[in-house]
């Protein structure tokens, strides 16, 4: 599991929106949050090894309510710059008409090789 | 002192050059054709890769799409969208956009719709990002594609 990715995950655990891993069982009352690594993204080849390899994934956020929408992003978003640098974007916002949710869906990649000086890269606190 | 330099070919080297200008962007097209089917075919295999579970209504937690849903993606295809030429680009996009609709469960449903709840998952399907997996393992055999198709357009040209 990529060291990033298990970060990512920490982190994103440790903010307001309650997040699972791959999806959730029942679903929670309010905003909450999916968190995936999806396929291997591109990897550094070299003297036949597997360099740093980076790994795509994705984050979804489901919210009920517009007026929560600038904090929960805002949130998240934070957290991707924390982890991954300017290594997320974006990809699609939606409105779910049966539910009422709203959808938010960013794009990661992450390495399984942490930058030194990053040894956690769990975000600090403050 | 002078030195007197003679270069012989110089006409059949400009009249190449011209006709390069000149075809450069029919060549440019040919190529995005070319890189652009193979980014459609990545996607068809991404489609036909997706799991599918028999239909159920999710109220709590999440399903798989339908083998209904996965047959109207199939049947309608990752299209290629007309060229967009501005200035010296010339772009194009591969996807479902003009894809029209189907009838879903006695409902006529956007086939972008469907596509965009498979690939970018809703909060009652899990979901399957078949159009991001194709954009990672197409790009690198698409720009071989388009590499392909302009040498060998100039490899015609330069031995005429």
């Amino acid at each position: 599991m990529p060291s990033e990715y298990e970060a990512l995950v920490a982190a994103l655990k440790l903010t307001s929106i309650p997040f699972a891993e791959y999806g959730w069982k029942t679903r929670p009352e309010g905003a909450y949050g999916v968190v995936s690594l999806e396929f291997e993204a591109g990897t550094l080849n070299g003297d036949g090894e597997k360099g740093d390899r980076a790994w795509e994934g994705s984050i979804d956020l489901f919210y009920p309510k517009l007026s929560d929408r600038t904090d929960l992003i805002d949130e998240v978003e934070e957290t991707l710059t924390e982890i991954v640098g300017d290594s997320w974007s974006l990809n699609s916002t939606q409105y779910e008409t049966g539910t009422g949710l709203f959808h938010v869906e960013w794009v990661f990649q992450c390495l399984d090789t942490p930058e030194e000086g990053e040894a956690d890269g769990v975000p600090d606190e403050g | 002192m002078a030195y007197q330099m003679k270069v012989d070919g110089i006409e059949e080297i400009s009249a190449m050059l011209e006709k390069m200008d000149k075809e450069a962007a029919g060549i440019a097209a040919q190529a995005l054709y070319d890189g652009a089917g193979v980014m459609a075919e990545e996607v068809r295999k991404g489609a036909a890769a997706i799991r599918t579970a028999p239909f159920k209504y999710a109220r709590e937690g999440e399903r798989l799409p339908s083998p209904e849903e996965k047959e109207i993606i199939l049947n309608a295809g990752a299209g290629i969208a007309k060229f967009d030429e501005s200035g010296t680009e010339i772009n194009t996009s591969v996807g479902y956009k003009a894809s029209g609709y189907a009838e879903l469960n006695g409902k006529v449903k956007p086939v972008p719709l469907i596509v965009n709840a498979v690939n970018s998952g809703t909060s009652f399907m899990k979901k399957q990002p078949f159009i991001r997996k194709a954009r990672n393992s197409g790009s690198p055999k698409a720009m071989n594609a388009m590499k392909a198709k302009i040498t060998e357009a100039f490899e015609a040209m330069t031995k005429e």
